[in-house]
């Protein structure tokens, strides 16, 4: 009797009962993306997506909020050992599944305890409320600087009590590594290993940032260490051949040189951005490839682009960054390459090659898409203004583009495997988030993750002053409104952020503060760590600071001494962009946690999103109201902005589902090559 | 970038180190159709065929298991060139061919996968039975082995010595009818007479058997023929709209290589049929009327040549025609791209989507998709609705259901992808403002064409001929007849008896009246000789009313001698029967002894509860309307509306009109006159109206007429709401 109790204990500490082990986990159970609905079901999704934010989630996860922070009291006494106690049967109680209503209460009162005395921060009734909607699969969406990172802590202490794992995810390297440095005391005192996983890492270190109970990292990471795994295994291996291998000779067919353990529960930070912004960002395991007549042929391209004509050749269109031969530049094409061999005897081939070179000189320009940094090309994400270094256009525009700018050209590369994250984040069991932003794309959450938002208050009620849009006819009336508003403000010594739309235009109002001689910060290409440190400081007195859009995201900017008395930090857009959202995060880094602080955006009628997306007749109604270089006087020309907003939104989200589809489309189709990654 | 078919896939990573191969079972057969090649690939197992260009095929045949797809494409371009499958097309036809289960690839064949196929082909398969509730198609049995058996027999008919014994067989059919034109349109009247119906249908199945036969062995005789399978596996029964009758599916004649001998087995149901009709043809010449042999030989001869050639020969239907019409064109599947085509039309040209890739392969082509395309869908539209209006007034709740299946099936569900084609459609990312207005622009048109423009709205009713006078012709006095007038003849009031009748009891009171009056005659002078002038005035008075009596009771017997109350016809079919009858008094002198004035007509027409109102109130009298004679299309005259009589009628003006005897009027089925009508009418009277050189409309009383009203004009939308509420009402309040 004894003795087998003794048997049991032990098997609990080598494998925690009801837990399936990672093999069994990677090999039995190939995640598969659950396909979007089609037809009627589509339509209902679509109608229940509308009825979704009705549901009184945010009251309900208030009310548990206020019965955690009531539970304070029983554990505020209690001695450190006690609590850690208390911990431990939190462990087995969630591990083994078995907890109720009022235990996940009991653990979140704990998991506050913990943090109070391990950090000196008591979360705020809103904070735990959510970590309540983050725990039950929600997004929750707390403005900025609110103590999203604290909150996560919750949920994430439950997962990992649950010990299947769990990944925080983040968006950047450093913030991963900043977030479990930082949080690590919470879960430690809780009894759980803490790990994180960046870029750098060798795979002996992921695999033990993976092993760990809770897990930073960052979507890049999660993402392509699932395809390695992926390749590692193959497409043959299975459960009962590597079972069998192992027992019959100790060959694990591969599955030791696995680093992750199962995709089981994520928390995805700043969820907006990695499940929207970047959602159709395929994550590219590449490996060598290409050859020297490919590359050669690269340069020919940009050479015969040279011998094109605009108009007569070829047309451009702007809107769709497309370039189209006309009849006379197809034979010119071909005469141009008649004493050519190899690629550019087809002329398939060849109108592709000069279409490239073509699309990558006049439609690709460098500042706007693109920066060169130590010799290579550097794409700029036109989304958010920040640098992108690991990406690569595809299909041979990179080289294209590489050629054109008289730089070595990198091979293409050929595709290993591949899987974008709007894919890759439906693969997890459990997936929740939160973010600053999140309710602008409530219906796409819940339609494509099914995720519903809520949207949690803030701990002291926001003062920003938010002023209404300035719309001028021009951009350089715009420009130049801009800066004498800086100038103004300045010599208030208010702190400004200047937010830009692109690399293009933080240089530009550069130049033009140079010329004021303002002194400024110009935020955009440097390396996160000193990016944040740089917004991190844009709140002292009299700073300036000009950055696109998305720069240090993640990052409080406080005010310096005095600077609140001044009235706070204020904040200039630019230019709008073609989400809400990202206007939204850049205001939010005006009044923060009850500062002072303003907001105001600047647009203009020549502005890309107006011209792209609303008509010309439009504009034109709007336009002859305009007198002089003053703002347009009138709700009409800032309804323009809003309209093209919502249409830019309507016309991403419609392409991220048609991407959705084609995947499931080509699941289906390539049935014999096995499951995508 | 805007390249036609762009060289890359991102997909190509997937399969560029894959070794698949066709499945060793699959049969490949070369085929030219407009003078392209073309390779089709058949599945044996489920007689499944896929068409591949060359190009493709060159691909499809480099991969042999051992070679990666990344070598075979690379192969395909330096022998091809501008040619060879690119990457995407590559990725789409390894995807085609391995959901059509051809592709064998050395993974494991994805389990789970093919389920998810199998469940979505079947839900499609039922899902396609609701749609076409008209066309359900339930397979039954498998006649290889007896066609295999059987073969070496009737796959004679389809050799040369068969097709010359097919025309001496025609031209006997042909020789055994000649002289009996006349009779055999007779017959043919009585082709839908309600107690041939179930025989008709008999020998329609019967003829059918034959017919489904025909293609089975003909495909297997040129499949033997040209050692290229000619399997046929599958017959089963069709309902066609709820009628059973046999299929056979000869798909695998797709992998002959001639054109003509796939016309052939589309062609041999006809074939056969024709051949069966040349024989009824002999045996209804040879057999007596009256007999059943006589009457199924010609229902037969009649169902195997003319009901054959309009149905199957009709090509805007999917029979035997239209696959004749697609090997002919040599364009497979026509109906389908045809459709495509049009589609394609629209979008290159109404929507500018500059991506649409054309379906046509060749040049010529376009111009039979175009016009196919066209064609048969306004057929088969107008052919639906004439089939759901059929059904809906003969089974209205299976009409009802029959509607629902057919609104979703041609209308919800294509408006719907229509729709969600034009809101979600990446095509339309560029132009979706101009596809959509376009669209709204055509629909605006097509209500308001519908909605608000009135058009000319028409009604008939049945009517009969009649002249304005007419009378009856009764007995006034008991007696037998003696004489009578010939019927047909003209009459006038001061002529000569209609009828001469004689009252030998009439005529014996009469000679007793004259013997008492003679007596009291005599005994009167007696009196005067007596002077007994008392006496004498008693006998005057007798003598006065023995006068009076006598006087009477030969008026009586004049009346027996019965003349034309009116000038006109004297109309008694059976008056030469009624010679020597006793007819009583008040007894009519023939069933139908009428005198009536045949040059004032006028015509009766019987107009429905629906109807009658509005003739009344909209059209009113004095209007014109339009009569056509019933069994003479090409007649047409002009008549103006008297007065209409308002409901309250039961009783036809005549049986012609009744259901019973053929005509529209529905009448009670407890009357065994068939006169009264089931629901009360409006009588309309209507005159005739001369033409424009003076001719009177040359009708007969008694003729069946058919009139036309014309309504006010109404939008059409108003006129069908209207239709389908009195349908719908009929059912239901009756």
């Amino acid at each position: 009797m004894k003795k087998s109790s003794q048997a049991n204990e032990a098997a609990m500490v080598t494998a925690s009962p009801g837990i399936p082990s990672a093999i069994w986990r990677n090999l039995a159970y190939r995640p598969r993306a659950t396909k979007l609905p089609k037809g009627l079901d589509a339509a209902w999704n679509a109608a229940v997506s509308m009825g979704v934010p009705f549901a009184p989630r945010r009251r309900r996860f208030m009310q548990r909020a206020e019965q955690v922070v009531a539970l304070a009291d029983n554990y505020k006494d209690l001695s450190d050992d006690r609590l850690r106690g208390q911990c431990a049967d939190m462990r087995d109680l969630f591990r083994l599944g078995r907890q109720t209503d009022d235990d996940l209460i009991r653990a979140f009162a704990i998991v506050r305890e913990v943090a109070k005395r391990q950090m000196g921060m008591t979360p705020h009734p809103v904070q735990v409320a959510a970590a309540m909607a983050i725990e039950s699969g929600c997004i929750a969406e707390m403005v900025t600087g609110e103590g999203k990172t604290l909150s996560a802590t919750m949920p994430a202490t439950i997962a990992g009590w649950r010990g299947r794992g769990c990944h925080i995810i983040t968006i950047n390297d450093y913030l991963a590594a900043r977030d479990a440095e930082w949080m690590s005391p919470i879960y430690q005192f809780c009894g759980l290993r803490v790990a994180s996983v960046t870029s750098q890492m060798q795979s002996d270190d992921r695999r033990r940032g993976y092993d760990a109970d809770i897990t930073y990292t960052t979507n890049k990471e999660v993402t392509a260490d699932l395809l390695r795994d992926r390749l590692v295994l193959g497409q043959k291996a299975s459960l009962p051949n590597v079972l069998l291998g192992r027992l019959v000779d100790g060959v694990s067919g591969g599955t030791e040189r696995l680093v992750m353990r199962g995709l089981e529960y994520a928390i995805i930070d700043e969820a907006d951005s990695v499940l929207i912004d970047e959602a159709v960002t395929p994550l590219i395991i590449s490996g060598g490839g290409g050859n020297d007549e490919q590359i050669e042929a690269y340069e020919q391209a940009a050479g015969l682009a040279k011998e094109m004509e605009v108009s007569r050749d070829y047309e451009i269109n702007r809107r769709f960054r497309e370039i189209k031969f006309t009849n006379v530049g197809r034979q010119h094409l071909a005469e141009l390459t008649q004493k050519m061999s190899g690629l550019w005897a087809g002329a398939r081939r060849r109108e592709e090659l000069v279409n490239q070179a073509l699309t990558a000189r006049d439609l690709y320009e460098i500042d706007k898409q693109y920066v060169i940094q130590e010799g290579k090309i550097v794409i700029v994400d036109e989304f958010t203004g920040r640098l992108m270094p690991d990406r690569t256009w595809r299909d041979g525009l990179h080289q294209a583009v590489e050629a054109k700018e008289h730089l070595e050209v990198t091979p293409p590369k050929d595709t290993l495997a591949r899987i974008s994250f709007q894919r890759f984040f439906r693969l997890y069991r459990r997936l929740s988030g939160m973010t600053g932003t999140a309710i602008e794309a409530q219906h796409e959450l819940w339609q494509v993750y099914r995720l519903p938002v809520v949207v949690i208050q803030t701990h002291r009620p926001c003062i920003r002053q938010q002023e209404p849009d300035r719309v001028y006819a021009t951009a350089d009336h715009k420009w130049r409104a801009i800066v004498s508003r800086i100038k103004q403000t300045h010599d208030t010594g208010r702190p400004i952020l200047v937010g830009t739309r692109s690399v293009g235009a933080s240089e530009l109002l550069s130049g033009l503060l140079h010329k004021e001689r303002l002194d400024h910060q110009v935020l955009n290409a440097v390396r996160h760590a000193e990016e944040a440190d740089i917004i991190a400081g844009a709140g002292q007195v009299g700073r300036i600071t000009v950055a696109t859009n998305m720069a240090g995201r993640g990052t409080d900017i406080k005010l310096g001494e005095g600077v609140a008395a001044k009235g706070g930090l204020q904040v200039l857009a630019t230019e709008r962009h073609e989400s809400g959202r990202i206007d939204r995060q850049l205001f939010g880094r005006a009044a923060r946690q009850g500062d002072p602080g303003g907001a105001v955006a600047y647009s203009s009628l020549e502005d890309e999103l107006v011209q792209r997306y609303t008509s010309r007749w439009r504009r034109l109604r709007v336009l002859h109201k305009a007198k002089g270089e003053g703002p347009l006087e009138d709700s009409q020309p800032r309804r323009l902005s809003d309209q093209a907003q919502n249409r830019a939104s309507r016309i991403t989200f419609r392409q991220r589902k048609a991407v959705l589809k084609a995947d499931d489309w080509l699941d289906e189709f390539l049935g014999f090559a096995g499951a995508e990654h | 970038m805007t390249v036609d078919r762009p060289t890359f896939s991102e997909s190509w990573y997937r399969v560029t180190a894959m070794r698949p191969r066709l499945r060793s079972t699959v049969q490949t057969y070369r085929q030219h159709y407009r003078g392209q090649m073309w390779h089709v690939l058949r599945d044996p197992s489920n007689n499944q065929f896929f068409r591949l260009n060359d190009a493709a095929y060159h691909f499809v045949g480099l991969l042999d298991g051992q070679r990666m797809v990344q070598d075979a494409w690379e192969i395909c371009n330096r022998d091809l060139g501008d040619d060879a499958p690119t990457q995407v097309e590559v990725v789409q036809l390894l995807g085609q061919l391995y959901t059509s289960n051809l592709l064998a690839a050395e993974l494991p064949a994805d389990a789970a996968g093919m389920f998810d196929r199998y469940k979505k082909r079947v839900r499609r398969e039922v899902g396609g039975y609701f749609k076409n509730l008209l066309f359900i198609r339930v397979p039954l049995i498998d006649p290889d082995v007896f066609l295999d058996r059987w073969v070496r027999v009737f796959g004679l008919a389809f050799t040369k010595i068969g097709f010359v014994a097919w025309i001496i067989l025609i031209g006997i059919g042909f020789w055994s009818l000649s002289g009996q034109a006349a009779n055999l349109t007779r017959q043919a009247g009585q082709v839908l007479d309600p107690d041939n119906l179930i025989f008709l249908y008999l020998s329609f199945a019967f003829i059918k058997v034959f017919h489904e036969f025909g293609h089975g062995f003909a495909c297997k005789k040129f499949g033997r023929d040209t050692q290229s399978g000619g399997e046929v596996h599958t017959m089963g029964i069709m309902f066609l709209v709820f009628m059973p009758v046999p299929y056979v599916d000869a798909s695998s004649s797709w992998a002959l290589r001639s054109k003509w001998q796939r016309i052939t087995i589309a062609a041999a149901g006809i074939y056969i049929e024709l051949a069966v009709a040349a024989i009824a043809a002999v045996v209804w010449s040879r057999t007596s009327e009256g007999t059943a042999i006589h009457a199924m030989a010609h229902n037969m001869m009649l169902i195997a040549s003319v009901s054959t050639l309009v149905f199957n020969g009709n090509p805007l239907l999917r029979f035997d025609a239209y696959y004749m019409l697609s090997d002919a064109l040599e364009i497979p599947n026509l109906a389908q791209r045809s459709k495509e085509y049009i589609y394609y039309l629209v979008k290159r040209y109404a929507y500018k989507v500059e991506r649409a890739r054309t379906p046509a392969h060749t040049e010529g082509e376009r111009y039979w998709l175009v016009s196919y395309g066209l064609a048969s869908s306004i057929y088969r539209v107008f052919i639906s609705v004439r089939i759901l209006l059929f059904v809906a007034d003969k089974l209205f709740f299976v009409g009802a259901l029959l509607a629902i299946s057919a609104l979703f099936a041609w209308v919800i569900m294509p408006l719907g992808k229509w729709m969600n084609y034009l809101a979600t459609s990446p095509d339309l990312m560029r132009s979706r403002s101009r596809a959509v207005g376009l669209t709204g622009g055509a629909f605006v048109v097509f209500f308001v064409g519908i909605g608000l423009i009135p058009v000319d709205e028409h009604d008939r009713a049945e009517a009969v001929v009649e002249p304005r006078q007419m009378a009856i012709v009764f007995m006034r006095e008991d007696g037998f007849i003696q004489s009578t007038l010939a019927s047909d003849t003209h009459v006038e009031p001061g002529d000569h008896a209609l009828v001469v009748a004689t009252n030998p009891a009439l005529e014996a009171e009469r000679d007793q009246k004259v013997a008492e009056l003679a007596w009291f005659e005599v005994q009167q002078r007696e009196a005067l000789a007596n002077e007994d002038t008392a006496i004498v005035q008693v006998l005057n008075n007798a003598i006065q009313y023995q006068k009076y009596d006598l006087k009477d009771i030969e008026e009586r017997i004049a009346t027996l001698n019965l003349r034309a109350p009116i000038v006109g016809q004297w109309i008694a079919p059976n008056i030469e029967y009624m010679q020597g009858a006793f007819l009583r008094r008040g007894d009519q002198v023939d069933k139908a002894g009428l005198v009536a004035d045949l040059d004032s007509l006028f015509i009766r027409a019987v107009a429905d509860q629906e109807l009658g109102p509005r003739i009344k109130t909209e059209v009113g009298e004095d209007s014109v309307v339009e009569i056509r004679v019933k069994g003479r299309p090409d007649l047409m005259f002009y008549g103006k509306i008297r007065a209409v009589n308002p409901a309250g009628q039961e009783r036809l003006p005549s049986q012609a009109l009744g259901y019973a005897v053929g005509g529209t009027v529905q009448t009670a089925m407890d009357d065994p006159e068939g006169t009264r009508t089931a629901e009360q009418f409006f009588e309309v009277h209507i005159d005739r109206l001369e033409d424009d050189e003076g001719r009177v409309p040359p009708l007969f009383s008694g003729q069946r007429v058919m009139v036309r009203f014309k309504l006010p004009s109404r939008p059409l939308a108003a006129q069908w709401w209207h239709q389908i509420r009195q349908l719908v009402q009929r059912r239901f309040f009756m």
